[in-house]
């Protein structure tokens, strides 16, 4: 029984006229409690993925489904974490967070509120500056205090966009264990975005490909059948971990290569732009279009 | 730690300058301390001698300029008249000054005051003796010396009409002999025609040269310096003596303890009266006389000095005071509305057509809607509880609150609320979408999604609207008070205009420059509360 799912989920952006469609027949089915990752180029529509799991898109096509029912809206259960990390700019790091907590977590009592911020804010390492307003922080400060935000409403679903892409290694793995050790204590599900494969195959239970746009969709997955706890120490040397850090570098690099295939051995087509009844006067401007089009310039 | 403090001093001062926007003095704070002598010095130079030098250029200019054009309220005022006027009305403030604390003086201290006034007097009266006598003189040796400067033109015009006499009468006998000759066949019809227009043009020549000896008559005919200075001074004492008997008479009869001490004294005697008097009617008439005295004393005792002359710097408070409410009461009703427009689509399109079609109305017409609606809300302005309520305020009260101040606030309110407004509806509108999905993702109620995230976001938008407000609302202030009537730095300069005396030019030249220099200031203060509100570094644009 899957417990969040996307079913032949297919979205676009713009108008009928400009059209782009992003994602098209993605189906994917996430157990209770599975961490996952979803890695894919730049501009493949990972956020846009990210935006119909968290509820603040609608799919046009398919459906999305928590528990089999529709998601109808964001809420406090679906955590997301924000890629560009949406903090309010008029707000310190203390107050983000606590803006955060009196709103999904209202249970918490006053007196505790203080001590409960300062704790998240010390995991992700900003005990130092939970006074200082987002503009005076570096983008790596900002992400943690963005991770610290969705971490501390403890949401159901977890859902990360590029958590950790602006940090350095020592934080970054501190953080790592940190988002591991929530999701094994309090049974969360996570969805993460990466661009690092190493971080994916040491974090998770499944490693999603997604290919490249425009119209991707979610390719099958890489099973991550390795024993918990990883140690990222003795990982290089795992068989498994490096067969499968092999598998994806290579299905990416594939993919790449594939799409500059395609862009360059693409089948010349007979020019079927219709007859031009048009009068003399437009038809240079209809021409001028007719040059810039795909057709035309895979003729040439 | 010596240089850790002064650090903190250079930093403190540095900010000051920064958040209230003369950044053009940083140079200056930065060399006081030291910091990269040659680099601030070169700054100086640039941004702070050049543009003075430029500004001391323009003044130089409008000073050679202006005594060149003449105008119906005579010559274009120059910068030191101004300055002078300034002078003259700072005088007259201070004197009503004067007068009040002579109003209010008490006891001993007042019978010292009056002591002092009067020797005051009696120097100033031998002053003005000495001045007048010193005019005399003046006048007497200029009469002379503007006789002995008018004789020559004299002379030589007497000498022009002599030759005009004698050049007709010559004329004539030439041209009648000529005539005659003609007549006869001896001579030709040309040559009479020759001599007449001949002498035409000598006519002429003569004439044109004696007008122009009577203008330089007529100027020489004027009062020299030296006559037009002692007639100042001579006029400055005896104003100066109109003013020590006004204060006098402030200390003496028309000061407040005096009457109220007249009262009682007048009071205590008619309660002795009535003790002693054993007519039934009598003692009824004093006891009603008594508790009429009793009001009357207290009365007394509470009034307030009224000046005889309203002074410039109670102009400038109550336009201060008129454009603030106005400038309230468009914030109070733009930003509500622009929230609304900004939030929703529909409110949107509701006011887009009140806003596009009023937006551009004159403030004029403004004012006179204004003036027929709220002229009728108080058909009765001296009972009216608003007035009413606003002399018992205590700042308020000195202003004169009246509806001709009522309807200029609502002018500036018409015209200012327009910027607020479509700033305040564009910040709403244009919210990050990353910060409402935030409010979506926390779920946030209404309240806090108003308070904690559009309010903050729209705010340094809403000030920069409200900034334009202020400076709309002061321009349209000063052209509705000259408009309407009510007092304040437009009616000063209306006024001033209308009774054109010597001075009045000058007067609307310096209100001129008080009108920029309040602008100015308001302006700024705008830009300090747009800086404290807005969230990002430089989020504000100076
Ligand atoms: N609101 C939108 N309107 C129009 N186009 C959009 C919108 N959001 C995303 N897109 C388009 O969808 C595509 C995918 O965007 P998305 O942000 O999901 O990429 P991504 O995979 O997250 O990339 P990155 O790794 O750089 O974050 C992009 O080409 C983008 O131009
Ligand atoms: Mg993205």
């Amino acid at each position: 029984m899957s417990f969040l799912e996307l079913k032949d989920v297919s979205i676009g952006f713009g108008p009928v006229s400009n059209r782009y469609e992003v994602l098209q027949n993605v189906n994917l089915s996430i157990k209770e409690n599975e961490f996952v990752a979803v890695i894919g180029f730049s501009g493949s529509g990972k956020s846009t993925l990210m935006n119909l799991l968290a509820g603040l898109e609608k799919p046009d096509k398919g459906e999305v489904l928590l528990r089999g029912q529709p998601i109808t809206g964001p809420g406090p259960e679906l955590g997301m974490m924000f890629q560009n990390y949406s903090l309010l700019p008029w707000m310190s790091v203390y107050e983000n967070i606590d803006l955060a907590v009196r709103s999904a977590r209202p249970e918490i009592a006053r007196s505790e509120r203080k001590d409960y911020i300062m704790h998240y804010i010390s995991m992700v390492k900003l005990d130092h500056a939970p006074d200082k307003k987002p503009h005076e922080l570096s983008g790596g400060m900002r992400q943690r205090a963005s991770l610290a935000r969705t971490l501390c409403i403890r949401p159901e679903v977890l859902l990360l966009d590029e958590p950790l892409s602006a940090l350095d290694a020592l934080t970054r793995s501190d953080l790592q264990d940190e988002i591991l050790r929530i999701w094994g204590e309090d049974k969360k599900t996570v969805v993460m975005i990466t661009n690092d494969v190493d971080e994916a195959v040491l974090m998770t239970d499944r490693i999603v490909p997604l290919t490249m746009g425009p119209a991707a969709t979610l390719d099958t997955p890489f099973e991550v059948n390795m024993a918990r706890p990883r140690d990222r120490y003795t990982l290089n040397n795992n068989q498994e971990f490096i067969r499968l850090k092999t598998d994806i570098t290579s299905y990416m690099m594939g993919l790449s290569q594939e799409k500059k295939k395609a862009a360059a051995a693409k089948v010349p087509m007979p020019d079927i732009a219709p007859k031009d009844f048009s009068l003399p006067s437009k038809r240079l401007g209809f021409k001028n279009l007719q040059a810039v089009s795909p057709a035309s310039s895979s003729k040439a | 730690m010596a240089n850790k403090s002064i650090d903190t001093i250079k930093y403190g001062l540095l900010r000051i300058i920064d958040v209230s926007g003369f950044t053009i003095f940083d140079p200056v704070v930065r060399l006081l301390f030291g910091e990269e002598p040659a680099k601030q010095t070169s700054k100086i130079l640039k941004y702070i001698v050049i543009p003075t030098i430029f500004l001391f250029v323009c003044i130089w200019l409008w000073a050679s300029i202006a005594p060149t054009h003449k105008t119906k309220s005579g010559q274009v005022p120059t910068p030191s008249q101004v300055i002078e006027t300034v002078e003259t009305n700072y005088r007259q403030y201070e004197r009503e000054q004067e007068k009040k604390t002579a109003f209010l003086t008490t006891g001993s201290e007042r019978d010292a005051q009056i002591k002092a006034a009067k020797e005051r007097l009696k120097s100033l009266e031998e002053e003005s003796k000495a001045a007048q006598s010193e005019l005399t003189k003046v006048e007497e040796s200029s009469l002379t010396e503007i006789e002995n400067n008018l004789a020559p033109f004299k002379k030589e015009i007497e000498a022009i009409a002599a030759k005009l006499k004698t050049l007709t009468s010559s004329a004539k006998t030439e041209q009648t002999a000529l005539a005659d000759a003609i007549a006869a066949g001896t001579a030709k019809p040309e040559t009479l025609i020759q001599a007449i227009a001949d002498f035409e043009t000598q006519k002429e020549a003569l004439t044109e040269k004696r007008s122009e000896l009577n203008k330089q008559l007529t100027e020489a005919r004027e009062d020299p310096d030296a006559l037009k200075a002692a007639r100042l001074r001579a006029n400055a004492v005896a104003n100066e003596i109109q003013h020590t008997n006004s204060v006098i008479d402030h200390y003496e009869k028309k000061n407040r303890e005096y009457q109220v001490n007249e009262l009682m004294t007048k009071a205590d005697a008619a309660a002795a009266l009535a003790s002693s008097s054993k007519d039934p009617k009598d003692i009824l008439k004093a006891a009603k006389d008594q508790v009429r005295n009793t009001k009357k004393i207290e009365d007394v005792q509470e009034r307030e000095y009224a000046p005889t002359s309203t002074v410039f710097w109670h102009q400038i408070k109550r336009s201060i005071f008129t454009v603030f409410v106005g400038f309230v009461i468009a914030a109070v009703i733009a930003i509500p509305i622009g929230m609304m427009c900004g939030l929703n689509r529909i409110a949107m399109a509701c006011f887009t057509p009140i806003i596009s079609i009023f937006k551009p109305v004159s403030p004029v017409v403004w004012l006179l809607i204004f003036q027929i609606i709220v002229g009728a809300f108080f058909p009765d302005p001296e009972n009216h509880p608003l007035f009413v309520l606003s002399s018992t305020l205590p700042f308020i009260q000195d202003l004169g609150v009246n509806p001709a101040m009522v309807f200029s606030a609502c002018t500036v309110a018409m015209c200012a609320v327009w910027p607020a407004l479509v700033n305040t509806a564009l910040a709403v509108s244009s919210i990050e979408q990353d910060h409402l999905n935030v409010a979506r993702v926390l779920k946030l109620g209404f309240f806090d999604r108003l308070f904690k995230i559009i309010i903050p976001s729209s705010l340094p938008l809403v000030f920069a609207g409200l900034r334009i407000s202020l400076g709309v609302g002061w321009m349209v202030l000063i052209a509705a008070e000259a408009l309407s009537s009510s007092d304040g730095l437009g009616k000063f300069v209306w006024d001033e205009y209308q009774n054109g005396s010597s001075f009045s030019f000058a007067n609307i030249i310096m209100a001129c420059f008080i009108v920029g220099i309040i602008g100015f200031f308001l302006d700024r203060l705008m830009i300090c509360l747009q800086r404290l509100v807005s969230f990002d570094e430089d989020g504000a644009t100076v």
